[in-house]
């Protein structure tokens, strides 16, 4: 009888298996008869899309103390590029030398945080998709010169003379490709404390900030042909 | 001549509210926190009578939950 | 001695503040004060006043910092309920155009083909001999003015007594015609009374923001950070529905795109949905809906003198329901390119009765051949489910400029508006001329010509006089490779007032020097129906005049002196209170002057002191006197209009020849035709130049790349800008986007003048275009 029982179980769950599978499978082609062809796919735009890539953490930068202890400045930032606009050079050993960005330079760099080790913060990077890391930054592993050079640095913008009117918003003082995501450099205790924005809630960056710094058009001062 | 400041607490959800109804009192002016329901009041009135009658404006106000002065100073009278 | 007394009051304020400041940052560490961003700043005697800005219809508060009389800086009104102190770019540094050096400091007149410095009194002699004479010669009939959503609301009021109560002719039209007289019908059609019914706090409630259409992130920015800000605050839905993806798409939720044109069968198909699942609000459309259908196949305006009037015709719900089944999601996906899945997405959400649901809509919408239906379908959505005039539901109609609806609208600056109601309606006539003191059989009963019509006519030769104000229309109309010409003919004498010479000033035969903003009084109406005041900040330029007293001034030596009593100095404040008995009453009341003086901006209907912040709705609007939750006032029986409107295919699409759709529009950083925003050095590094947006894939195919030249080419002109691809925006394939600030590269040139034959107002968004690599 028991037995009984045991084998009548079985064969319900199997039935009931069996039910189950078929209606999955039956549902499962009448998603894929809806045909998606007419449909018209969004398209991604990288320039734009990057300024609202970390507005979800945006809260949390307007509620963390800072550290003054362990803040970087803009010299040291400029320090770690050869010159404005290049890629930064790693400033410290790294974990893995046969590895790809993304399961080692990411653990720190894509969320930041605090590293006992370096006693410093770890920065943010504006592209954390771009996962071959080392293909542009590269560790520094002598001080000294193969030859010497004359290689003179550009003159990198400064803080706080970009605004047009007294108090009006800054305007972006350096191209931003590759950087489009602001958040990533200009909040959060890495961010160089002379650019950290005192309002990081405000998502929509370039509702007030502009580009200065459009260097592919050279334009004459517009003159009317009239008058 | 008193000038006084104060914070100024409103009841939930009606800031604006406060904002606009302090504005409108001339001896008024205000300066409300961007991220906390809070705004500070600082009033400026000719005599002494003229502080009673705003006081009495003041606590008629609907949108006001709490006022608290932080700090209150008298100029000479020089005329 | 009595500064030193000011200074010290000053001193002594100064440290109750920072005392009451230190005080609270203890109480709240982290707290943050609106004023507290001017510690840097140099601190000298800068004077704050406050105004609206100049720009957009949102009507964002700003205040003007002047220093030695010079206005120096612009910051975001911390008071304003619009924007809570916070701008956009050409907000904050919208003072900088003062400062260009072209700026029309003196009245220009032709003469023998150039253009001689004349004093101010001397050309508005001409100004007026010439409209008297023209008048004399060839009728009333024969003079015309253009005005603007950029007048203020005393220049607008001022406009309309000028023309239909002095002069009697009803040829007085403006630019807002271009921008929302579609927004205008459609509120008329479903409400029987213009204006949005709700406001900018709906953002505060509302759990899903659904945009038709509509970059807000670069047109509407201030709105849209209330928005981002409710997203992350509370999870908010932002859906953007269009046909090309921008910076809204990137920052929304959910972005659906679709073909141009079948945005009128997707709102169907949603309808559809709606009741299909039973989400109708029964009650709220029994008790406060009815149903009409309209005539169809319209017609487009293509051709002059085209004429077209409405025949509404009721109809049941069981006629609707039967209409909607030719729009099921499975036939409008064949049109419209939205899949099934995403119709049925926008629709569940708008039938959950536990979301509210705002709409927002601005040109996409409007500059429609049929943009009153469409504006109509989105009300039908919002009826059909009860989402209106409430807290967080509703359609929200958004405006482009500063005073679309406190001037265009609300004063009434087109050829069938009075001031309050229409020209055709007698009652209305005779509370104009009461107030005007002017006869009532002078204000004529028939409508002329609208705004594309009365170019049509200056080419025609039939309107021999044109006075415009404030606006730029050789940039802003639609094919002005057609009325360039028109206006430059010799039979129309052309009169432009403006603050910077444009390509409208470039045909003048007189140039007048009009003053900026805040170089003068005034009052604007922005899109929540907020008015707000402002008083002159700074001189000036040489005899830089205001709008108002130039038309004044016309009047006045054209005998009509005793109907412009006013003062020089305080004709704002006059002209204000005269105008405010047009809306008296508890339907369209105007707040009192020292109330607008004192805050920044009310609500209309202001009613006992209070702004009416949702109408139609009986907890927030006195106005509604039926005994029930809801009441739409302006319908005779009370009942908002649910209109049978069908979708019906552009008059140009693209075809073998002309393969693509050429959709134009704006972007951020300039203000429509870039006279002002041009000159504003920051704005203009930004965006130096027009372009072309082409989809990548057909830029691959015509081996076009970024900054390439390309020419666009259509039946009405060619023109070659820089391509541009994967820049800004993208629009969907088979069709490209042009802005037309760029007066070097007039996009307008190539548009289609076809227009909604019900709201007369031009589609620039689609028309039929060739693209070649040059």
């Amino acid at each position: 009888m028991k037995r009984l029982g045991i084998i009548s179980l079985f064969v319900l769950l199997f039935i009931a298996f069996i039910t189950i599978w078929n209606y999955s499978y039956q549902t499962g082609l009448k998603d894929a008869y809806i045909p998606l062809e007419n449909e018209i796919s969004s398209p991604k735009i990288p320039s734009e899309a990057g300024v609202f890539q970390r507005s979800e953490y945006a809260f949390d930068y307007v509620n963390m103390p800072v550290d003054e202890k362990h803040q970087r400045t803009l010299e040291t930032y400029y320090d770690n590029r050869a010159y404005h606009g290049a890629p930064p050079s790693i400033p410290h050993p790294v974990k893995q030398e046969m590895s790809m960005g993304g399961n080692t330079c990411l653990q720190c760099h894509q969320n930041g945080g605090f590293v006992q080790k370096f006693n410093a913060y770890a920065p943010v990077t504006p592209h954390p998709e771009m996962i071959n890391c080392r293909q542009c930054h590269v560790t520094q592993n002598t001080e000294t010169f193969f030859t010497e050079t004359s290689f003179v640095k550009v003159h990198a913008p400064t803080a706080g003379i970009h605004n047009a009117l007294p108090g009006s918003p800054p305007m972006i003082p350096h191209s931003i490709q590759m950087r489009e995501n602001c958040l990533s450099c200009h909040a959060g205790p890495a961010a160089p404390k002379e650019i950290r924005v005192t309002h990081p809630e405000r998502i929509n960056c370039r509702q007030c900030h502009v580009p200065n710094a459009i260097e592919y058009s050279e334009k004459s001062v517009f003159s009317r042909n009239n008058n | 001549m008193p000038i006084k400041s104060y914070l100024a607490h409103p009841h939930n959800g009606k800031k604006n509210e406060l904002v606009q109804a302090l504005s409108r009192i001339d001896q008024c002016e205000v300066m409300p926190a961007q991220n906390k329901d809070l705004l500070i009041l600082i009033t400026e009135t000719e005599s002494n009578t003229e502080e009673e009658i705003l006081k009495e404006k003041l606590e008629a106000l609907k949108s006001l939950k709490l006022l608290a002065m932080v700090s209150g100073f008298n100029t000479p009278q020089k005329n | 001695m009595y500064t030193s007394l000011t200074n010290r009051r000053k001193f002594i304020k100064k440290m109750a503040m920072l005392s009451a400041m230190t005080a609270a940052a203890t109480m709240f560490p982290g707290i943050l004060f609106a004023d507290e961003q001017e510690k840097g700043l140099p601190d000298g005697d800068i004077n704050w006043t406050k105004a609206p800005c100049r720009f957009c219809g949102v009507g964002c508060g700003v205040l003007v910092g002047t220093e030695n009389g010079k206005a120096v800086a612009v910051k975001g009104d911390p008071k304003s309920t619009v924007n809570k102190g916070l701008l956009c770019v050409k907000g904050y540094h919208q003072i900088m155009c003062l400062q260009a050096k072209d700026r029309l400091t003196h009245a220009l007149v032709k003469k023998n083909g150039t253009y001689v410095q004349t004093p101010i009194q001397e050309a508005l002699d001409l100004v007026a001999s010439k409209m008297k004479e023209t008048i004399e010669k060839h009728g009333k009939d024969a003079v015309a003015m253009y005005t603007s959503g950029q007048s203020t609301i005393p220049e607008g009021y001022v406009a309309s007594k000028f023309m239909k109560g002095a002069i009697g002719t009803n040829n007085l039209d403006c630019n807002a015609r271009l921008c929302m007289a579609s927004a205008v019908t459609g509120f008329l059609t479903s409400f029987g009374a213009d204006e949005p019914m709700g406001c900018y706090e709906d953002i505060d409630h509302a759990d899903v923001f659904v945009l038709w259409g509509n970059n807000m992130a670069e047109m509407h920015p201030v709105l849209f950070s209330r928005m981002l800000e409710q997203k992350n605050r509370r999870g908010a839905k932002i859906i953007d529905f269009a046909t090309r993806t921008t910076r809204t798409s990137m920052a929304a939720d959910k972005s659906i795109l679709f073909k141009p044109q079948s945005d009128l069968a997707v709102a169907n198909a949603i309808c559809y949905e709606i009741i299909k699942n039973g989400w109708v609000n029964t009650s709220f459309v029994e008790k406060h809906c009815s149903f009409n259908k309209g005539l169809t196949n319209m017609g487009y305006g293509l051709e002059d003198n085209y004429k077209f009037k409405d025949k509404p015709e009721k109809i049941d719900f069981k006629a609707y329901k039967k209409f909607l089944e030719d729009y099921t999601p499975e036939k409008v996906e064949k049109i419209s390119g939205v899949s099934v899945k995403d119709i049925k997405y926008m629709a569940a959400y708008f039938g959950d009765p536990n979301k509210k649901v705002v709409s927002y809509w601005c040109m996409g919408i409007n500059q429609h051949t049929r943009g009153t239906w469409m504006n109509n379908l989105v009300y039908n959505i919002h009826l059909l489910t009860g989402k209106i005039s409430q807290p967080g539901n509703g359609p929200f109609s958004l405006t482009g400029q500063p005073s679309a609806c406190g001037t265009a609208r609300e004063v009434g600056t087109f050829t069938h508006k009075l001031p309050k109601g229409v020209v055709t309606n007698e009652k209305h006539r005779r509370l104009a001329a009461k107030i005007w003191k002017v006869p009532y059989e002078r204000i004529p009963s028939k409508p002329t010509y609208h705004a594309t019509e009365m170019f049509r006519a200056v080419d025609r030769g039939e309107i021999k006089f044109i006075w415009t104000q404030v606006t730029n229309p050789l940039v802003s109309l639609p094919k002005t490779s057609r009325y360039r010409p028109g206006m430059e003919k010799d039979s129309c004498f052309v009169v432009v007032s403006d603050v910077f010479p444009t390509p409208t000033s470039d045909v003048a035969d007189v140039i007048l020097p009009a003053s900026w903003h805040i170089e003068k009084s005034g009052l604007y109406g922005n899109s929540e129906r907020r008015t707000q005041h402002w008083d002159k900040m700074v001189e000036g330029p040489g005899e830089t005049t205001p709008d108002a007293w130039m038309t004044i001034e016309v009047a006045k030596r054209m005998g009509f002196g005793d109907l412009f009593p006013y003062s020089e100095e305080n004709h704002v404040e006059e002209i204000y209170n005269e105008y405010r008995q047009f809306h008296e009453g508890d339907k369209h009341g105007m707040a009192p002057l020292e109330v607008l003086k004192s805050q920044p901006g009310a609500i209309w209907p202001y009613v006992n002191g209070k702004s009416t912040q949702w109408r139609f709705n009986a907890k927030y609007d006195p106005a509604c006197s039926n005994n029930e939750d809801f009441h739409f006032y302006g319908k005779p029986d009370g009942r908002a209009v649910i209109w049978q409107r069908p979708y019906e295919p552009a008059p140009e699409e693209p075809d073998n020849e002309y393969p693509f759709w050429l959709n134009t529009g704006r972007v951020i950083e300039h203000w429509h035709t870039g006279s002002m925003t041009r000159r504003i050095p920051v704005l203009h590094k930004a965006m130096p130049n027009a372009y072309v947006e082409l989809h990548p894939k057909d830029a691959e195919r015509l081996q076009i790349k970024n900054g390439d030249k390309v020419k666009l080419i259509t039946r009405r002109g060619e023109i070659i800008m820089p391509a541009s691809v994967n820049q800004r925006g993208i629009p969907t394939p088979l069709q490209v986007f042009v802005p037309f600030f760029d007066e070097n590269m007039l996009i307008n040139d190539l548009t289609l003048d076809s227009f909604c034959p019900i709201s007369k107002e031009p589609d620039y968004k689609k028309c039929a275009v060739r693209v070649e690599k040059v």
